[in-house]
């Protein structure tokens, strides 16, 4: 039987080929949808999940969120350095950690921070030693620099036209493990190393106002240019970090801050939701995100579930005009002998073994579709993106196997209605 | 060895006021040699299928050895058909893709496993045909070729019947007659009854019995006029 459906399908190669592409390209959209937006959801899920709470200067707090947990460079408004101060004391706060961006280094986003955050993130480093001076830096995972490796860091970005900061160059003294999150591509430095490059540290006091309604980015700081150059000498890379944080701390863009439980998470969000300071869960706000992106996967989904509803009616059409030229062949199996059984088995068996085809390789290319596209978002961001089937996948694939079988063996059922006599006149 | 005994049967197609046929009375011994022949339109082909189970009869009895296909159920008369009915046809209905053997045993593999007694027989009939390669490709044998497997192919599951349906017409005039001597050969051989519709009087020539038909009814038998 076997023999006979694939010598048919072998006298209609064209149309068998066609009829699979049609039917895999239809399926790889659908597989792509699918697992691209569970990975974009899940990747993201697991790079917000180190980050239980961020509070920063009132604004947006998508733009925080997105900032704190995907490095992205934007113009954040800049906070009051006594926040940080405030929290540091906070008896409900494991620990809260300033977090200064705005400067890069090759492509990576230099990140001011401290060296708490630094073991939050990589709770042993993959090689070297933390920071513990000024000039030192840690580099995440995707960082392609060696220990001991020299970075002069950039006011904003490259492209963004910035200027090298030539009053300090950082040497990396360890490398962290990789965290699947987009902190992988960042260099972490000391938060006063931030601080003196751009003339703000020690004159908090008197330079309070400005650093409050300045912003963290090149535009901002470009007219305090000159300013700036006056400081550049002070700074002393062997000087040891200080990582206690008084009132007189600097203005910064945001604290990453780790409660000690939840409800100290939710009290302290409440506390700092006010005219100056915004708080966010950044997984809340991800979650709000994946609302949207959720709608725009059923919108995709609706669609790619559309063209498979006009593929399989393209492939009724041909199977019902198929049946009609093959009437003669179905009457000949009957007339010569083969039980109703055996037709049934040939006719659906071929569409099914082409349903099955091109099921098969639809799944391969959207696996390898999600793949490509997960492997170029995870260039860009470094946030890894999972793909991978899950359980309720299943259900997907029984569905279409159940429409698959259905669809199979309506033209067989078709074409024993006529009497073998009848079938081999057609 | 089958008998043919068929009585009051009628055939009627939706949108004719006339039966396309309808025969009283046709008896045929078990091993008996019965030429069909008429002009086309007479009812030949529809006689075919009625007693072969082809086609569903409108009424009457079609008669085989004790078994009336007419009151079976289509499943049924294909199974009947299968076990008991020999058939050759004018266009072979052969399947391109398969081998000459393979199509021998199609129909026996389409319905159960191939026993080897079937598998030997089935290269036994096409030797006995003049195949001289089971395993070459149907499309590329020839014409006449072909009939022999399709001869083959009708022989294999031992039926009681041979009903052949211008098994020549198809054949030039040299290759038909070396068919149809193997046919009458073959049905003698195996001990078969053999029913043939044909105009080809070099086949007719070959067989007992001769029915004509016209209109849908029998106008000539040679057996009555024998027995007159």
């Amino acid at each position: 039987m076997i023999r006979f459906i694939l010598a048919d399908l072998r006298r209609f190669k064209g149309g068998a080929l066609a009829v699979i592409v049609l039917i895999a390209l239809s399926v790889a959209l659908s597989v792509t949808v699918t697992l691209q937006e569970r990975a974009v959801r899940l990747g993201s899920a697991r790079a917000a999940e180190k980050f239980d709470l961020v509070i920063g200067a009132a604004g947006s707090e998508t733009q925080l969120a997105l900032s704190a947990v995907f490095l992205q460079p934007s113009p954040l408004p800049l906070m009051s350095g006594s926040v940080l101060a405030k929290l540091s004391e906070d008896s409900r706060v494991e620990f809260a950690a300033p977090v200064g961006f705005g400067d890069s280094a090759d492509g990576h986003p230099v990140v001011g921070t401290t060296s708490k955050l630094v073991s939050a993130l990589s709770p042993t480093l993959a090689e070297g030693a933390m920071f513990a001076r000024l000039g030192e830096a840690v580099i995440g995972a995707d960082v392609r620099k060696p220990v001991g490796a020299d970075i002069k860091p950039m006011h904003g970005g490259a492209d963004e036209g910035g200027h090298t900061h030539t009053e300090l160059i950082y040497t990396v003294s360890g490398r962290m493990a990789p965290t699947g999150t987009a902190w992988d591509r960042a260099i972490l430095v000391p938060i006063r190393a931030v601080w003196q490059l751009h003339g703000m540290e020690g004159e908090a006091a008197h330079d309070h106002d400005h650093a409050a309604g300045g912003l963290a980015t090149v535009a901002a700081a470009e007219h305090e240019h000159t300013e700036e150059r006056e400081h550049e000498a002070h700074i002393d890379p062997a000087a040891a970090i200080d990582e206690h944080f008084g009132a007189e701390t600097p203005g910064l863009p945001a604290v990453l801050v780790k409660p000690k439980t939840v409800a100290d998470a939710y009290r302290l969000r409440q506390e700092y939701r006010g005219e100056t300071t915004l708080a966010v869960f950044p997984a809340e706000v991800l979650t709000r995100l994946y609302a949207t992106l959720g709608d725009a996967r059923s919108l995709l989904l609706a669609i790619a579930i559309g063209t498979q509803v006009i593929v399989i009616a393209a492939i009724l059409l041909v199977t019902i005009m198929h049946i009609g030229t093959r009437q003669k062949q179905i009457g000949a199996l009957r007339a010569f002998g083969a039980p109703a059984r055996a037709v049934v088995a040939i006719v659906s068996g071929e569409l099914f073994l082409l349903f099955l085809a091109g099921f098969g390789l639809g799944i391969l290319l959207g696996y390898a579709a999600a793949h490509l596209i997960s492997a170029s978002l995870t260039a860009t961001t470094a946030v890894r993106m999972p793909v991978e089937f899950a359980r309720e996948d299943i259900s997907l694939a029984v569905w279409f196997g159940i429409l698959a079988v259905v669809i199979s063996i309506i033209p067989a059922l078709s074409a024993l209605r006529l009497s073998p006599a009848r079938a081999l006149r057609a | 060895m089958l008998a043919l005994a068929i009585s009051g049967l009628t055939m009627r197609f939706p949108g004719l006021d006339t039966p396309v046929l309808s025969i009283d009375r046709l008896h045929l011994p078990a091993g008996g040699r019965l030429a069909i022949t008429g002009a086309s339109g007479s009812g030949k082909s529809t006689l075919i299928n009625a007693m072969t189970g082809l086609d569903t009869v409108t009424s009457g009895s079609v008669c085989w050895g004790g078994t009336d296909i007419a009151a079976l159920a289509a499943g049924k008369r294909d199974a009947f058909r299968a076990a008991n009915i020999g058939l050759v046809m004018q266009d072979f209905h052969l399947f391109p893709g398969l081998s000459a053997f393979e199509n021998v045993v199609l129909p026996v593999r389409l319905s159960r496993r191939l026993k080897p007694a079937e598998c030997e027989r089935a290269l036994h009939l096409l030797e006995t045909t003049g195949i001289a390669r089971p395993d070459q490709a149907i499309e590329t044998l020839s014409r006449g070729e072909m009939q022999r497997v399709a001869v083959a192919r009708a022989l294999l599951s031992k039926p009681g019947v041979i009903v052949a349906d211008e098994p020549t017409a198809s054949l030039d005039r040299r290759t038909g007659s070396e068919v149809a001597e193997l046919i009458v050969r073959l049905a003698r051989d195996e001990g078969t009854t053999l029913i043939v519709v044909t105009h080809d009087p070099a086949l007719m020539e070959r067989l007992d019995r001769r029915v004509g038909l016209d209109g849908g009814r029998i106008v000539e038998d040679s057996s009555e006029v024998l027995a007159a």
